[in-house]
């Protein structure tokens, strides 16, 4: 007993014991680093370049940001390390006497949050009004040859509606399909969205977009690709048990391509049509 | 000798140590409370991080005793419940019983001058009914289909019995409603101690910077906790007993309710919680940095004015969690507008924080350097926070992993450090005991680091598009070449975990075998520090007069020599240098 007791007082016990809790808590990181060489995929460090008509938008604005509370932070943390090596209490050092209160402090403080208010946050509200007037909140019309898209998300799936050839919703050539959008490139996508069951969320990474799709109201969104090819389409926000599957593939084709997708899409659209299929005429008047 | 103002002392055991009216009494089972559940949801998130970092592995020896079914691995609906009961655990019951109810309820009486709040029982009867709150939460992990699996912010219709039909989300309803109520009784008790109980000569601007904190969280805490009540009955009312607030009328068996209705509420309780748990924060660590500097809090009054600010700001600028809900175009513009404002008391505290710490003589104790991580966390924070205001990059960002990075920072983290820098401040005079410095201060560094890496790889995942409460990072081809993050991530946050077995080891040992602590062991100037440690029952043999504020350190005019002052014993020369801190010129530089 008296052995054991000694052996706990004493440093190494302590040190072998620590090392080995370390080990423990790291081992399953070196699991994990292992699984990571398994998969042998290159590792992305940022999102993927901005397809869409206005995505430079939020790439720039991000960079600029950065920028600014970079430098800002970088000024915070000289302020705060400086005086814990210069100022440290030392035989000898006495601190200043100075309770800040005086009118030229005051003065001080508020010219500086003026200062910080307009370089920091004024200049990026400046510059978000106009992205958004100009950019996410400037919804095109069909007039302007839009394409429309309507979304009824779902527990775990997401259900895309377009017109097809005719041009109306609700008819037997509309292009339905599951967890895949083909839409076409340089032509603005306008989407419906509401929800089935639960709260969803459009998050099309790669557009730089994101919105909710809410159960018993319909919400607007839109980008404009720029770029062919195929994109990812997640759910961002939670929708229960497998929220983290609900992906979907988004296929941007130039406008050729498109064109004669659009007319496969309507004919099978129309060879396919079952009127009693209630389940599948779940389109709604378009909300502009 | 009789204490006026003050209930006799009990003898029985029960009437001592459980069911106490004593503040300090309460104040230490507030503490042990949240360490308990802090502890709960830190293994939450350790759990969280396992199933991030090896998607469908078994969690380690604790994983084959809770989920002996699947022989310890984590299922979705298991890691749903994880996130959902780490939010609500840590914010409900873990930060805040420690930072308002432990620090709140020690602190104010004592600082102010007291012998106990203004009404002991309604105190009592607070900590009961967050016991109570707590025992419900606890028992809803354990019914039948399931606990709450909606995230802490439980959206309806995910929520109501639409997404969730166990009645774990009942009980998670119920558990926050219980814990509201508790907050808004010690609110009230707090708002009316402060406002009542003062010491003779104790006017506003003698207050420590604590209980102005204290204060303006006590006050938000009374404006918004029945909001987020309200909210919560009316979840109840849906899936218990057939109404349809939140369910809308497109939906099988829908009402004519609305689930946005829900976030309204929701955030309009939501952002103000926000400050409710970093108010308290800020007022400890705006009077450490003073009282470690050795120097006066710079700008007291505008500290005061920047937290009170704050406080009235925080209630209009909820709309910033709903950019992407679908607020109209006016609404969105006006709620970045008002969040951005709410930057500049923020800065303000900032720069009179730096401006304290400016060329005084700093002593690097352990509550010192967890204030000082404080400034360090909450700056990176608030200032990431600038993305997320902007509604054009929210699009982006929103309910990515940047959001989880900046939230943990600025309410998590800063908070968090608050807490621990008041618990290696305060436990001397608690507990009797000091707290072993070397291991805080291990404790610190083995904290502060793995955590900047946590919170700032989570920015960086956030930034590539990393959706937040995914069970599984490596499903979805887009998101499989981004898990190099979460492993980084993961591996400091065990490290994280880690550091905390430091923090209880030295508690636990600190608590029963310290160092005892002599009466005044941080040579500050504040009331609790000229009465023996551990406090007596009375607090105060006879209840002191003020006559200093409590920040003159350094000042020329204390006598003996000293760098500090009792807030009770008067400067050498009043006539020259007047205590009031707002009517000292700004000489002796």
């Amino acid at each position: 007993m008296k052995t054991l007791l000694d052996a706990l007082r004493s440093r190494a016990t302590w040190r072998w014991l620590g090392t080995g809790a370390l080990l423990l808590m790291l081992s399953p990181c070196a699991d994990a680093a292992m699984l990571q060489e398994a998969v042998d995929l290159p590792n992305r460090w940022g999102p993927n370049p901005s397809a869409s008509d206005y995505g430079w938008r939020y790439d720039e604005l991000f960079t600029l940001i950065t920028i600014l509370i970079s430098v800002s932070f970088a000024i915070m943390l000289i302020l705060l390390v400086l005086p814990m090596i210069r100022d440290r209490a030392r035989a000898g050092h006495k601190a200043s006497f100075d309770h800040g209160s005086s009118l030229f402090d005051k003065r001080f403080t508020a010219t500086v949050s003026v200062i910080v208010f307009i370089v920091l946050d004024a200049w990026v509200l400046v510059i978000a009004v106009r992205d958004l007037r100009e950019g996410y909140w400037n919804i095109p019309t069909e007039l302007e040859g839009a394409y429309r898209v309507e979304v009824l998300a779902q527990q775990w799936s997401w259900n895309f509606r377009a017109t097809g050839l005719d041009g109306e919703f609700g008819t037997a050539d509309d292009v339905i399909t599951i967890n895949d959008l083909t839409v076409p490139q340089d032509r603005p996508v306008v989407f419906n969205l509401t929800s089935k069951d639960v709260i969803h969320s459009l998050y099309v990474p790669d557009m730089r977009m994101k919105r909710d799709a809410n159960p018993g109201a319909v919400n607007q969104a839109w980008f404009q690709p720029i770029t062919a090819g195929d994109f990812a389409i997640l759910c961002a926000e939670l929708c229960g048990f497998a929220h983290y599957q609900m992906g979907a593939q988004l296929h941007v084709l130039s406008p050729e391509d498109f064109g004669a997708w659009e007319q496969d899409a309507s004919m099978i659209a129309v060879a396919g049509f079952d009127p009693e299929d209630t389940e599948a005429q779940w389109a709604w008047d378009w909300k502009e | 000798m009789s204490h006026d103002g003050i209930h006799p002392e009990p003898t029985s055991f029960w009437r001592k140590h459980v069911f106490s009216v004593d503040h300090k009494v309460i104040a230490k089972q507030f503490l042990w409370f949240g360490l308990v559940w802090l502890l709960i949801g830190g293994m939450m998130a350790m759990m969280i991080r396992w199933q991030l970092a090896n998607p469908g592995e078994p969690f380690p020896v604790l994983g084959a005793l809770l989920f002996p079914s699947t022989g310890g691995v984590i299922q979705p609906d298991t890691y749903n419940v994880l996130f959902t009961m780490h939010g609500t655990i840590m914010i409900f019951l873990g930060l805040t019983p420690v930072l308002i109810g432990c620090f709140g309820n020690y602190c104010i009486p004592m600082l102010i001058g007291a012998r106990d709040m203004i009404v002991p029982l309604l105190n009592m009867l607070s900590f009961w009914t967050l016991m109570l709150g707590g025992a419900v939460g606890f028992y809803s992990l354990l019914v039948p289909l399931g606990a709450s699996e909606a995230g802490w912010t439980g959206y309806p219709t995910l929520s109501t019995t639409v997404g969730a039909p166990g009645s774990g989300e009942t009980l998670w309803a119920l558990a926050v409603f219980l814990i509201g109520a508790s907050s808004i009784m010690g609110g009230i008790n707090y708002i009316t101690t402060i406002v009542r109980l003062r010491a003779p000569g104790m006017t506003w601007s003698r207050l420590p910077l604590t209980i102005w904190g204290m204060f303006f969280t006590a006050i938000l805490n009374v404006l918004f906790l029945p909001v987020i009540g309200s909210a919560m009955i009316l979840l109840v009312l849906d899936r218990a007993f057939g109404t349809q607030f939140y369910v809308p009328a497109t939906m099988i068996d829908g009402g004519g309710g609305d689930p946005i209705l829900y976030q309204h509420l929701f955030w309009i309780f939501g952002h103000p919680e926000v400050y409710i748990l970093i108010l308290p924060a800020w007022g400890f660590i705006s009077d450490f940095l003073s009282f470690f500097a050795r120097k006066p809090a710079f700008g007291y009054r505008v500290t005061v004015g920047a937290m009170l600010a704050v406080t009235v700001l925080s209630a209009v600028v909820y709309g910033h969690h709903m950019f992407t809900t679908g607020l109209s175009p006016m609404l969105g513009e006006s709620f970045m507008l008002l969040t951005m404002i709410i930057s500049v008391p923020g800065e303000i505290l900032f720069f009179n924080w730096l401006h304290t710490i400016w060329r005084g003589s700093l002593r690097l104790t352990t509550p010192m350097l967890f204030s000082l991580g404080t400034v360090f966390v909450f700056g990176l924070g608030g200032l990431t926070g600038l993305y997320l205001a902007t509604i054009s990059t929210d699009i982006f960002l929103h309910d990515t992993y940047f959001v989880v990075g900046h939230f943990h920072l600025t309410m998590a983290a800063s908070s968090l450090f608050g807490a621990f820098a008041a618990i290696y401040f305060w436990m001397p005079k608690m507990f009797g005991r000091m707290l072993d410095e070397r291991l805080g201060k291990l404790h610190f560094w083995a904290t502060f680091i793995p955590l900047t890496i946590v919170f700032c790889v989570m920015f960086w995942s956030g930034y590539a598009g990393m959706p937040r409460r995914y069970y599984d990072h490596t499903y979805l081809e887009y998101l499989r070449d981004l898990q190099h993050l979460n492993v980084l991530t993961s591996a400091a946050a065990f490290l994280l975990g880690a550091a905390q077995l430091i923090f209880a080891f030295n508690f636990i040992r600190s608590r029963w075998w310290g160092a005892k602590a002599p009466t005044n062991p941080w040579e500050v100037g504040t009331l609790d520090m000229a009465v023996p440690s551990p406090v007596p029952y009375y607090n105060f043999e006879t209840i002191p007069t003020v006559v200093t504020g409590p920040h003159e350190f350094s000042n020329p005019a204390i006598p003996d020599g000293k760098d500090w002052i009792f807030q009770t014993e008067p400067l050498a020369d009043r006539a020259a240098a007047p205590t009031d801190p707002s009517a000292q010129p700004a000489a002796s530089h």
